[in-house]
């Protein structure tokens, strides 16, 4: 076929013509919406009570409130950091057994169910406690009880100094109201929760997303942008070229070494905002395994490691951790204030020589697991290479992140790396991660203390219950410095690094506050967006 | 003729069923725990418990066999253990746009592939025959989701002509819009099969004597290549198109991913993932489906396309 010179100049005059609406088209934006590519492939759930997967959240913290949180963008890092939200003031007695929290008036709830009162909190409470996803923290609430229209008094069974950090401001103990509970069903209202929040949900699309729209009756300032969609993309380049397009004004990161350099290459207006600390990780060294239960090789290996470089490969998202808390966080320490001894700088001579003493003198050999999710690999492949210039081969078994924690939690690793996020409240981690209550079993009903520390060696139990029994926050902070002092004498986990959580967003869009710390998601409420 | 469909259908039945058998064991063999799937990495020992017995994952292996065959044959694929939504309600959202984006990506692959193998079939040698076959090549060699990722950084990103990824607005042309990129990257693996094939076939056919009879009774070109000569290669062809829907429906997975675009490709690999029994199942039980509805449907083609064919008994 061939082509003369008309046809050539109708299709360059075509193809010039689509080009320019197409260009147009993807300029074109909607100022009075923001759209959020979120790294999953649909969402699960709507409700509060219920959402399992992280990236729900991104829509559930623009549509429900708790009765306290932070301030917007940041964790409260103290008690005075708590801002009234659907409760205005709150105290505890001196036991630290007994909340009582006074209601905002007036709140409305979305789509015209009325004012929220102490009975939908009451309410909240009881499901929370009942079906929610988070039972175990709040099964230390005895009773929620209404006192009058706008008062709700809380009974714990034990003392909890963190109650507005470890109950109050939860995903499950959001508030909803309970008219529509009723009146909706159990069953619809998992994809169809009604709150207070400065966005009410439209639709719950399982193909899309989730579509939110401006709460007019919000108690607080309304929302500047009118709708909010959260637009479900787990492919990273389909996520990547939907924010380069400018199909979306913002996506979820992918936390890989070189990936936020390499967006800002593309386009280096782009905005990153990240919370720091972002996921803790940390690595468990199993105390039944041979050399592990020597504590000269679990020296050894906090000698290989190179903190510091580890977090700079995984710049700007990486962070140190000397302790098991970031330095600003409650009972965290900067490097300096530790004994010197419990510094532990990078030496590979030093782990060398501690290998020597313990017995091998031609360094050790071992096999560890490590799931394939770009955080996991990208951090254990560092840790490989450092284990490697102090004599410490440890070869790498990466594969499936299911099956990776599959693994860990049938005590089938050796130097389990695990990523997760915390609030500054550090009795979680190591209940979580350091009890002999949780200790991992072979037949999968343990916990996540992958080391059985507290029991092949005397743990932080009995200092654990101390810090937990505490009825004055100094006093609980005084002990979970202690703590932190004893798990680097006994190594049986490291905190290896800290990688924020990330997302990048287009340089129209100017959320109205900075991003700090705090959970992997943030609050569009006082965003706005420029043409 | 309809008591052959329903043998075929009743043919069908233990091959389904034992795909149903593999895919049940796979998904118990596998390593990885769906309840900490769902519950995420810190759930607690109580929590998990729960969750299994809530979901029938504490029961034996043989009795969970059991329900789950129960079940299909009540009709009932079970329910998401993450969302909770029942499988056939995911299947009925997600069906329709893989149905689509595969329809869509064989009309192009058709559309394509037949004249580009006719046209390199009657320039056999020549240099239209060569590029031809070069681009087959280029076809088979390509993988689709590297494809797709330039097709869209080219066509969507660059030239802003496609949107990025989803499935447009509830209007056709808009639906039309967004699958048109997804369904070119599938068709180009296809364009690349079916011209070989027409070629291949319609070379062996025209060696044939009627051909040689037909140009020597002086019959123009065009006639002895369209009346004699393709439709006599068109068996040969349906079978290539057989086996190209099978592979579209299956590529469509990873182009779903790449394109963002729902169906039950993502809905499958999202499921497997995350060690969702109930979804993978019924998903694959769509697949097993399509692949005995796809092969008796070109039996019955066959039978159109070549009147010696004959259904038996």
């Amino acid at each position: 076929m061939g082509i003369n010179r008309r046809t050539f100049l109708e299709l360059t005059a075509a193809s010039t013509a689509l080009t320019a609406i197409g260009t147009s088209s993807a300029m074109a934006q909607d100022t009075d919406v923001i759209r959020i590519g979120i790294a999953a492939n649909g969402p699960r759930h709507s409700d509060p009570n219920l959402t399992t997967q992280g990236s729900d959240n991104w829509a559930t913290e623009q549509v429900y409130e708790q009765l306290v949180r932070p301030e917007d963008g940041r964790f409260a890092l103290s008690p005075e950091d708590w801002v009234p939200t659907l409760a205005t003031e709150w105290s505890a007695s001196a036991d630290a057994k007994t909340w009582t929290f006074k209601l905002r008036e007036g709140v409305q709830f979305h789509r015209g169910y009325g004012e929220m009162t102490s009975e939908d909190v009451v309410f909240s409470f009881r499901r929370a406690i009942d079906t929610g996803t988070n039972r175990t923290i709040l099964a230390n609430i005895a009773e929620v009880t209404a006192n009058g229209p706008y008062e709700v008094t809380i009974r714990l069974h034990a003392p909890d100094v963190n109650l507005l950090g470890t109950s109050i401001f939860n995903n499950n103990t959001s508030i909803v109201s309970k008219a529509a509970f009723e009146e909706i069903g159990a069953e619809a209202f998992a994809t169809d929760a009604v709150g207070t929040g400065p966005y009410q949900l439209v639709s719950f699309e399982p193909n899309f997303g989730m579509r939110l729209q401006r709460h007019e009756d919000y108690w607080g300032d309304a929302a500047i942008v009118s709708r909010v969609e959260c637009v479900y993309i787990a492919d990273t380049t389909a996520r990547t070229l939907a924010l380069l397009s400018g199909d979306v004004d913002m996506i979820e990161a992918v936390r890989a070494p070189g990936w936020i350099d390499s967006m800002l290459g593309r386009d280096p207006t782009l905005k990153i905002d990240m919370t720091v600390p972002g996921s803790f990780n940390t690595l468990h060294i199993n105390l039944t395994r041979e050399p592990f239960n020597d504590i000269r090789v679990r020296q050894a290996i906090m000698y290989a490691l190179d903190r510091e470089a580890v977090a700079a490969a995984l710049a700007p998202m990486g962070g140190t951790m000397h302790g098991l808390q970031p330095a600003f966080f409650p009972a965290g320490f900067e490097a300096d204030d530790l004994p010197e001894e419990l510094q532990y700088r990078h030496n590979p001579q030093r782990a060398r020589e501690l290998l020597a003493e313990a017995g091998y003198p031609n360094g050790i050999e071992f096999e560890a697991n490590c799931s394939q999710r770009e955080d996991y690999s990208s951090t254990m492949l560092i840790v490989q290479e450092q284990f490697r210039a102090a004599g410490i081969n440890m070869t790498l078994n990466i594969g499936d992140h299911t099956a990776y924690h599959a693994d860990n939690r049938t005590d089938k690793n050796t130097l389990a790396m695990h990523a997760s996020s915390y609030p500054p409240i550090p009795t979680q981690i190591y209940f979580q991660q350091l009890a002999s209550a949780s200790q991992v079993k072979a037949d999968g009903t343990g916990g996540g203390n992958y080391s059985h520390y507290g029991i092949e060696m005397p743990g932080i139990d009995d200092l654990l219950q101390q810090a937990l029994e505490a009825t004055d926050y100094d006093e609980y902070i005084r002990i979970c410095e202690e703590i932190e002092l004893q798990v680097l004498r006994d190594l049986p986990l490291i905190g290896l690094s800290t990688l924020s959580f990330t997302a990048v967003r287009n340089a129209n869009v100017d959320l109205g506050y900075e991003v700090q710390s705090g959970y992997a998601r943030w609050r569009f409420h006082r965003a706005t967006k420029s043409a | 003729m309809v008591r052959y469909i329903a043998q075929r259908l009743l043919d069908a039945i233990p091959t389904i069923f034992l795909i149903l058998t593999l895919v049940f064991v796979a998904m118990r063999i596998l390593p990885g725990d769906p309840a900490i799937a769902a519950l995420g990495d810190n759930a607690l020992p109580e929590q998990i418990a729960e969750f299994r017995e809530r979901m029938g994952l504490n029961v034996p292996l043989w009795q969970q066999y059991f329900n789950f065959l129960w079940g299909i044959f009540s009709l009932d694929l079970g329910r998401s253990l993450l969302s909770n939504t029942p499988v056939t309600q995911l299947i009925a959202t997600y069906l329709p746009y893989t149905l689509e984006l595969t329809l869509f990506a064989m009309i192009l692959g058709v559309a394509g592939g037949i004249p580009l193998g006719v046209f390199a079939a009657v320039n056999r040698n020549k240099w239209p025959d060569n590029a031809i076959r070069g681009y087959n090549l280029i076809g088979y060699a390509i993988p689709d989701f590297y494809l797709g990722a330039l097709l869209l950084i080219f066509f969507a990103l660059n030239l802003g002509w496609f949107p990025i990824g989803g499935v447009g607005s509830g209007d056709i042309w808009s639906r039309i819009h967004a699958v048109f990129l997804p369904a070119l990257t599938l068709a180009f693996v296809k364009t690349a099969f079916l011209g070989r094939l027409t070629r291949t076939s319609l070379l062996e056919v025209f060696g044939k004597d009627y051909i040689r009879t037909a140009r020597a009774k002086g019959a123009r070109e065009n006639r002895v290549v369209y009346r004699h000569g393709l439709r006599n290669a068109l068996l040969p062809i349906s079978t290539g198109f057989g086996l190209s829907l099978l592979s579209t429906l299956s590529g469509s997975v990873a182009i779903e991913l790449v394109f963002n675009r729902p169906g039950i490709g993502r809905m499958l690999i999202s499921a497997i993932a995350e060690r969702d029994y109930a979804v993978v199942q019924g998903g694959i039980i769509v697949f097993a489906l399509f692949v005995v509805l796809i092969n008796l449907l070109m039996d019955l083609v066959y039978v159109i396309i070549d009147p010696r064919i004959r259904v038996t008994k």
